[in-house]
């Protein structure tokens, strides 16, 4: 029986006081959450009563609506049109979450919020590129002359030609704006009115590009002198991407909230475009381009000593992180046309194969299947010399890796410099490197420093955390069993004590074991503990333990933990009496499981067609064992 | 040492409550030690889990044995638990 789900918001805003009433709405997995002005016109015992709404309570000043899983995006949906409110987005809700962090913290989670979607576009892309690029690369191939070359490496260069599309996209999605604007401000930044980002170092692509004879890039002149903007590009660019739309993104959101209505549709988008391209090209542009310029003067100073060479080892990865590093051909070049030594590339070698050495590490230590997923493929496509996925998608976002590939790079670049070889080209690094160095043992010892002191940094010294935020993960295959469990790891905490902490084993309201409709329970015969009163219908272990005993009737199970903790689940009161029907075990004696994990899938509407409440009783049943025992309930 | 049989005649065995209750009456007893037995196994009547998992259903038989400090008290209120519970 499919819910009407337009007829349940409706319902739901009929007695809410209409959508005038809401301040904002959001929704998790499961809830309607509602900020309400006037609580006087709500009218609870009407919205109990709407079909499809299963519970409601009030928390935090928020309204909330059961409404299930699967379900309550939908009517949301419906709710949002029908009321006309603001979609609240979940990212308010992270927001501030994550406001606690300090904010270098933030801003790499955040690109690597970005960056995440994007993998597979630029995963696929830079294996392909190092692999086309290296084939190129052999002598007496003539593949880098063929027309399959041409096309190859066309495909392969796509999504990084164009990486600030793709980031302005999933920028904007991250940042809660409209994705379609994001497109707009990331093509801009690559426009063919404007200098290939690629080429700003480049005096002959100027000169061409622009019809000029001088090698300066030409300005267009707003102001006078006092407002211009730059003609040049941000292809391969990361960072000024991300700013440029962060900015869009307030601004569009602010606007959405003081333009009136009836002209909101062309006057915001209008002014958000027009403002953020402004806004970026006047200033986040030049700002960038004044340290291209800057970390390309430095940089051709630091290499002319090992010391120095040590220290753009070590800098090399933070300058990719901002889109610095595609001037450095130009270091290059000067290098060959020089000596016809390119001493630059054992650098830039060591510090790209560092960050293949700690992304390897990662994928081989983490035991969470996604991100091992992206940690493998990216650790190849860096040892190819392409090391964009394995930074932003990995490195950076557990920030210890990529610090142990700064200091592998480092170290590596200290030995190339000390023993002095090059390469007779530019273009390659990495693995593909070997076609154009001079000498191939050193490069190799280079390599194997760089790539293994990262390895080994990586390996010792990361760990791996479980992301906050609950979303579910893969958990490591366990032993026997056919599928693996989504873990979600719990945030509450409803037991604690001197032998450690016990989490919710489901989401919802959590009551003293005092209050639990079951006399044995309340007198805490078996132990304390509390009763949630649940709003899913999967219990998960509260903690890392081994299972001790399972009811045959399914609906409890004993988890043995920390410190010999014994914690009893038990799905319902009387539930004994349905003898398993509606209750579904996923776990056996002796199992081990980890905090999250799965342990028994229950049906609610079962438990109350059968007439018992199904309160999720959650005891530590030797809480006699242990001092200082503490329970926290939503009360 | 004490000990009596039992045979389950309530429909749900010992399960959670029951067993809660038991597990309690048995840490009781000063200085005695309660053992349960169905089958081959034998479990400490204390330990709520290990009671629980041995899944004990109406028409087990059951062998009940008490260790050290008042047997004979020991016994007898646990008999009489049996009896009014189980």
């Amino acid at each position: 029986m499919a819910l009407d789900y337009r007829k349940c918001a409706e319902e739901i805003a009929a007695n809410i006081g209409g959508g005038a009433n809401v301040i904002s709405a959001a929704h998790c997995a499961t809830r309607l959450r509602l900020v309400i002005a006037d609580n006087s016109k709500v009218n609870k015992k009407a919205l109990e009563n709407v079909d499809g709404v299963k519970g409601m309570f009030e928390s935090n000043g928020q309204l909330q609506l059961i409404i299930g899983t699967g379900t309550v995006n939908k009517v949301f949906d419906e709710f949002i049109s029908v009321t006309g409110v603001q979609a609240g987005t979940k990212d308010d809700v992270k927001a501030a979450a994550a406001a606690k962090q300090p904010i270098w913290k933030q801003m790499l989670k955040t690109i690597g919020d970005v960056f995440v979607p994007i993998l597979p576009a630029i995963v696929a892309s830079g294996l392909m590129m190092g692999l086309v690029e290296a084939l190129a690369k052999i002598p007496g191939l003539g593949f880098g002359g063929s027309d399959w070359f041409a096309f190859l490496d066309t495909v392969a260069n796509t999504a990084f030609a164009y990486l600030p599309v793709i980031v302005a996209v999933s920028a904007a999605r991250v940042f809660g704006g409209n994705i379609f604007l994001g497109a707009v401000i990331g093509l801009l930044m690559i426009h063919s009115a404007f200098l290939n980002g690629w080429n700003v170092a480049n005096t002959e692509a100027i000169n061409s590009f622009f019809g000029v004879t001088d090698g300066i890039i030409p300005k267009w002149h707003l102001i006078g002198n006092l407002v211009t903007i730059q003609r040049s590009g941000y292809q391969g660019h990361v960072i000024p991407v991300i700013i440029a739309v962060f900015i869009m993104c307030k601004l569009e959101k602010w606007l959405h909230k003081h333009v009136p209505e009836m002209i909101d549709l062309f006057v915001t988008p209008l002014t958000t475009v027009l403002v953020t391209a402004f806004a970026t090209l006047w200033i986040v542009g030049p700002i960038f381009s004044m340290l291209e310029t800057w970390v390309l003067a430095g940089a051709k100073i630091l290499v002319r000593n090992p010391l120095g060479a040590c220290a753009m080892g070590a800098l090399y990865p933070a300058t990719v992180v901002m889109g610095l590093h595609h001037m450095y051909n130009v270091i290059e070049a000067g290098m060959l046309a020089e000596s016809g030594l390119n001493t630059w590339m054992p650098i830039a070698s060591a510090a790209n194969f560092a960050q293949f050495g700690a992304c390897l590490a990662v994928g081989l230590k983490v035991r969470n299947q996604k991100t091992k997923s992206v940690a493998i493929p990216s650790s190849l496509s860096a040892a190819l010399g392409i090391t964009e996925p394995a930074i932003f998608g990995v490195n950076m976002r557990f920030f210890k890796p990529f610090v142990a590939g700064m200091i592998g790079g480092a170290v590596g670049s200290l030995v190339a410099a000390i023993l002095g070889f090059g390469a007779t080209a530019y273009g390659v690094t990495g693995i593909p490197g070997y076609l154009t160095v001079s000498n191939p043992l050193q490069y190799t010892i280079v390599l194997a420093i760089a790539g293994g002191i990262a390895f080994a940094l990586t390996w010792f010294f990361w760990k791996e955390e479980t992301e906050e935020g609950a979303e579910p993960v893969k958990a490591a295959p366990a032993p026997e069993v056919k599928a693996e469990p989504e873990i979600v790891v719990p945030e509450k905490t409803v037991i604690s004590c001197s032998a450690g902490e016990i989490k919710a084993p489901v989401k919802g309201k959590v009551v003293s074991y005092t209050e639990i409709p079951d006399e044995t329970f309340a007198q805490g015969i078996l132990g304390e503990g509390v009763g949630i009163w649940p709003e899913e219908e999967v219990v998960r272990a509260p903690y890392d333990g081994t299972i001790s005993s399972v009811a045959e009737s399914k609906h409890a199970v004993g988890i043995t933990g920390p410190e010999d903790m014994e914690v009893l689940i038990h799905v319902g009161v009387d539930t004994v009496n349905m003898n398993g029907d509606g209750f579904e075990v996923l776990v056996k004696d002796g199992d081990e499981v980890k905090l999250g994990q799965p342990l028994i899938k229950f049906d609610r509407q079962k438990i109350k067609a059968a007439g018992h409440p199904d309160i999720v009783v959650t005891l530590l049943t030797n809480s006699d064992d242990y001092e200082d025992v503490t329970i926290n309930t939503d009360n | 040492m004490k000990e009596f049989k039992y045979t389950i005649t309530d429909p749900i065995g010992i399960h959670a409550r029951p067993a809660g209750v038991l597990a309690k009456l048995a840490k009781s007893f000063e200085g005695a030690t309660v053992f349960l037995t169905k089958g081959e196994t034998t479990v400490k009547a204390s330990q709520l889990m290990k009671l629980m998992n041995l899944g004990v259903k109406a028409g087990d038989e059951v062998t009940i044995r008490v260790e050290g400090g008042d047997e004979e008290a020991a016994a007898a209120a646990l008999e009489t638990f049996f009896k009014e519970n189980l």
